[in-house]
């Protein structure tokens, strides 16, 4: 089964066996790859009301499902030290959040600032979109691979993608399929 | 000022420092979403990085 999401949701679910039920960890950060619009894998908390950063990270692959309420994994051995992880996640850049990025137009126009990102889970962990906050203040979605560039501060999309924003996630789903078509992508 | 006082302040004050402590323990929790380096070690869709030319 398929389902869309958004990071927020992911962020603070329990990681949870599915082979004993142990609750091992807590998502703290969601990694993802803007070039190839998939989900990288997760950093971790401890659990606990004051636990500190998990020093292990979860790989996508290591993922078993992305539930609403909890993110299973086989055992505790999915969760693996810095070292051992794809190399893109083993030290996450710390100045790529892209929580309250702008959301540029090529020819400089603001489309918002990015408030979410739209993961369907069940799958690979596609990224299908951002959330936004528009400039008049309602919500917004923009259908991903959308942006030019990402940097701490903004996302650079192309022109077309104005078009493209729609006012739910049902309408993004449409929004996906023909911004790609536009873009002469699979 | 007598030792009731004294004490009351104590508790203030420590009443103060664990809520912070706890605010600032739970901030330092909270998680982002990231955007992580492309495999072919440049950010972004196109490969271009914010304020590099067009093509």
């Amino acid at each position: 089964m398929t389902l869309l999401m958004t990071a927020s949701e992911i962020n603070g679910l329990p990681v949870v066996t599915v082979h004993g039920g142990e609750d091992v960890a807590e998502v703290r950060d969601v990694l993802y790859d803007p070039a190839a619009g998939r989900l990288v894998g997760l950093t971790l908390n401890k659990r606990g009301f004051l636990a500190g950063r998990c020093r292990e990270v979860l790989p996508a692959e290591s993922i078993h499902a992305i539930g609403r309420d909890a993110v299973m994994v086989v055992d505790d051995s999915a969760m693996v030290e810095p070292d051992a992880a794809p190399q893109e996640m083993a030290h996450p850049p710390a100045n790529r959040n892209v929580l309250g990025n702008d959301v540029l137009t090529e020819s400089g126009v603001s489309l918002g600032t990015v408030r979410d990102l739209v993961v369907v889970v069940g799958g690979a962990g596609e990224v299908v979109g951002y959330r936004i906050d528009k400039a008049d203040g309602r919500p917004g979605y923009i259908p991903l691979p959308a942006q030019l560039a990402v940097s701490g501060s903004a996302l650079v999309v192309p022109e077309v993608t104005e078009s493209f924003v729609t006012d739910d996630l049902v309408g993004l789903g449409a929004a996906v399929d023909s911004f790609r078509a536009r873009l002469g992508l699979p | 000022m007598s030792v009731v006082a004294w004490l009351i302040v104590a508790v203030v004050v420590i009443v103060v420092a664990l809520v912070a402590f706890v605010v600032i323990r739970r901030r330092s929790r909270r998680g982002g979403v990231i955007a992580t380096p492309s495999r072919k070690g440049t950010p972004g869709a196109t490969g271009r990085t914010t304020g590099d030319p067009k093509p």
